[in-house]
């Protein structure tokens, strides 16, 4: 048997190297090259600048976030090809976000389902322009891999990306979405069905709850985002 | 600062091994040992087992107190009144202290903290080198009698919990460690104030039942005490009522926490 002794060191070494990894500062942007912004997003013309949404972003990310804004996380995502992600790189765009997990039998297809009827209410540059993010609850069985093969089961397009993360930031962004999970004896997870629309600010500004409803609401509200 | 959370570490550290050496349990100061033993979850679905084994762990004798709590937001000016971010503490955070940096008549500083956020409290425990409990260790702990380890079955306890229930919360809130020492040396975990727990949102009891989840369907087909492990547990289903009802940025009044260490 171990002696509790070294069992206790190792777990404050643990807390000790968690503690040193949350105090290291927050990766800095560069500020955007006046130069380059300066010709493509002249501010009197916000339709001109929409279309070149990644400089737009640049700049944008250059401007503090609001105290609201979920894009204040620090926290790597990988999507189904393998790549890092960060929701702060969907800033400038309003963005759908739901949680769900690739193996899930019932819910999460109709989910999925809805948010493709509530994107169908949208005019479409609007819907060009509004990417969906699905983040797994499941850290451990919905590899890269598995939420390619649910992409490819779902049939969905580039618009909708498709994460995964480690166990905490899983767990905070769920506590901030108020989605409440649980897993089950069969590895299931229970989960609630909620959307949630973020404004191009990643501020939280609409969710809709229940499966098969009425999605006419939260597509009101991204179509008048993305105007 | 860096420094002295690692030096405290250090100290723990070097403490831990002095008591190993001497080949006994390695305590750590202000926390007790719950051995590992079995949760009786309150609802389960019904593939869910009805014991979810509870490995031993180290908890906190007594809830955080407003003074420990002041300390940490002095270090961490990110975690004070003025500066919290509304995502992470709600506009009831620290409420009932004088001011940023200041208790105040209503926040004794050796009373429980309250109004405080589950953002805020995992925070805190983090910078003390601990963690929230998980729902399934704080039941574990809390079913513990003052006399042996089941409390269920101990003359009184069950009445002596309902009677914390029936009571009106004083205020200000008398000091944390008052309580009574349950078998474990754990107080007041029923007796005080309630508590997060690191899992809170797994509490699927959601006023919603149409709507926003899918465990219902399982649990309340029927009837509502219809896979419920003790349909008499009161205590029981008000914190699991309690819990299912939080958000993680609430900081609302006689919600306090207490820390964790896993063996």
């Amino acid at each position: 048997m171990k002696t509790p002794a070294v069992v206790l060191c190792l777990g404050l070494q643990a807390a000790a190297a968690t503690l040193i990894a949350a105090e290291a500062p927050a990766p800095c942007c560069p500020p955007p090259d006046p130069a380059k912004a300066a010709p493509c997003c002249p501010a009197p013309a916000p339709e001109v600048a929409r279309k070149d949404a990644p400089c737009c972003t640049e700049l944008a990310a250059a401007r503090p976030l609001s105290a609201k804004s979920l894009y204040q996380l620090d926290v790597t995502w990988t999507n189904d090809a393998g790549q890092a992600v960060s929701l702060a790189s969907f800033r400038g765009r309003p963005l759908t976000l739901a949680m769900i997990f690739a193996s899930c039998e019932y819910a999460c297809p109709v989910l999925v389902d809805d948010i493709r009827r509530m994107r169908a209410l949208l005019p479409e540059e609007v819907r060009a322009n509004t990417p969906v993010v699905l983040v797994s609850f499941d850290t451990v069985r919905d590899t890269p891999a598995a939420l390619r093969a649910f992409r490819e089961r779902m049939k969905l397009d580039g618009a909708w990306i498709l994460l995964r993360g480690e166990a905490a930031p899983v767990q905070e962004l769920a506590m901030l979405l108020g989605v409440k999970f649980k897993q089950d004896a069969r590895g299931q997870f229970a989960h609630s069905n909620l959307f949630t629309v973020l404004n191009t600010e990643g501020e939280i500004v609409h969710q809709h709850a229940g499966l098969m409803g009425d999605v006419s609401s939260p597509a009101k509200v991204i179509a008048s985002l993305g105007r | 600062m860096r420094c002295r959370r690692h030096c405290f570490l250090l100290v723990l550290a070097v403490a831990g091994a002095l008591l190993g050496a001497r080949g006994e349990e390695a305590g750590v100061a202000g926390m007790a040992l719950v051995p590992a033993g079995d949760y009786a979850p309150l609802l389960r679905g019904k593939d869910d087992p009805a014991l979810v084994p509870v490995a031993a762990f180290w908890l906190d004798v007594r809830p955080v107190t407003n003074a420990e709590f002041l300390e940490f937001v002095r270090a961490q000016p990110r975690w004070r009144r003025s500066r919290v971010s509304p995502l992470f503490a709600d506009e009831g955070y620290l409420a009932d202290w004088a001011g940023d940096l200041e208790l105040g008549p209503r926040a004794p500083a050796d009373a429980p903290v309250v109004r405080v956020s589950w953002f805020a409290a995992r925070a805190y425990a983090q910078a003390s080198g601990k963690r929230l409990p998980t729902t399934a260790e704080w039941e574990r702990a809390a079913a513990a009698g003052f006399a042996q380890a089941d409390g269920a079955s101990e003359a009184g306890f069950k009445a002596t919990v309902l009677a914390w229930l029936v009571q009106p919360t004083p205020a200000p809130l008398p000091p944390a460690g008052s309580g009574r020492a349950n078998y474990f040396g754990v107080r007041d975990l029923l007796s005080l104030v309630w508590e997060w727990v690191d899992d809170f949102n797994t509490a699927m009891v959601t006023g919603e039942s149409r709507a926003d989840s899918g465990l219902e369907r399982t649990l309340f087909c029927g009837s509502g005490a219809a896979g419920v492990r003790d349909p008499s547990d009161y205590p029981a289903f008000m914190r699991t009522g309690f819990r299912s009802s939080l958000r993680a940025n609430y900081a609302v009044p006689n919600l306090g926490f207490r820390c964790a260490l896993s063996r």
